[in-house]
């Protein structure tokens, strides 16, 4: 079994109601993570959820030609880095789950 | 070079007078400062902002930023703060300060520093104004 750390920020944190949480994924990718284990445990946002990270065609998440979910303009880290969708968790990844940003002082 | 992401700001003066002591080469600090304003963009009146950070990766993110704006322009340093948490109307919430030989390579420097600031550095934010709230995402 693995564990893995899941961040979230901003928007994803609302939603979900939590700032982190761990998961224990066994022979999972970064995509299983996204599309399977974090919404069946938050079953109540999994729909806003996958329309949010997601692109999505009548709710359903669309798919690229490498047989991947495509992710709406959302990034991943895990440990720092931004692997593909297709990277196998390892055990004590920290997963960090970010919106578009904006800091500073006006929208300008 | 500083970074720090935290609930309070340091004192402006302060970070004028540091960024100075870094080398008898400074010839120009140019300082910028982000104030939280009072209307939204829609014309609403604003109640605060909410910033969130990623606060590693953000500090990491806006040292990589320095470290390219020293090689692309010669600026001799820069420091930024940036504030979490809660900011009301009026706070201020970004401090960036560049230190150059000239004028010209700190102006752009500012410039560009505070535009990558707010497209690439993991820090969120929330404004809430009299009608409701909502996360604005630079564009």
């Amino acid at each position: 079994m693995v564990k893995v750390r899941v961040k979230y920020f901003g928007r994803l944190r609302e939603l979900l109601g939590v700032k982190e949480e761990d998961y224990d994924v066994e022979d999972s990718t970064l995509a299983d993570l996204l599309l399977k284990h974090i919404p069946s445990r938050h079953p109540e946002a999994a729909n806003e959820w996958r329309k949010t990270v997601f692109v999505t065609v009548r709710d359903d998440v669309a798919m690229g030609r490498d047989g991947m979910p495509i992710l709406k303009n959302h990034f991943i880290l895990v440990g720092g880095r931004s692997p593909d969708l297709t990277y196998r968790l390892r055990d004590g990844d920290e997963v960090a789950i970010l919106p578009p940003v904006g800091g500073g002082d006006d929208e300008g | 070079m500083r970074v720090k992401i935290s609930e309070n700001l340091d004192d402006l003066s302060g970070l004028i007078e540091e960024i100075k002591g870094v080398s008898n080469e400074v010839g120009a600090i140019i300082v910028f400062v982000g104030v939280v304003r009072g209307l939204s963009s829609e014309g609403e009146r604003v109640l605060r902002l909410e910033y969130e950070a990623y606060e590693e990766q953000a500090a990491k993110k806006l040292e990589n930023i320095i470290a390219e704006l020293k090689g692309k322009y010669g600026i001799i340093d820069a420091i930024v703060e940036h504030r979490v948490g809660v900011a009301s109307v009026g706070e201020n919430t970004v401090y960036a300060l560049v230190a150059s030989k000239h004028r010209e390579e700190g102006f752009k420097s500012i410039i560009e520093l505070i535009e990558r600031l707010k497209h690439e550095v993991p820090i969120w934010k929330k404004e809430v104004t009299e009608r409701g709230s909502r996360w604005i995402e630079s564009t």
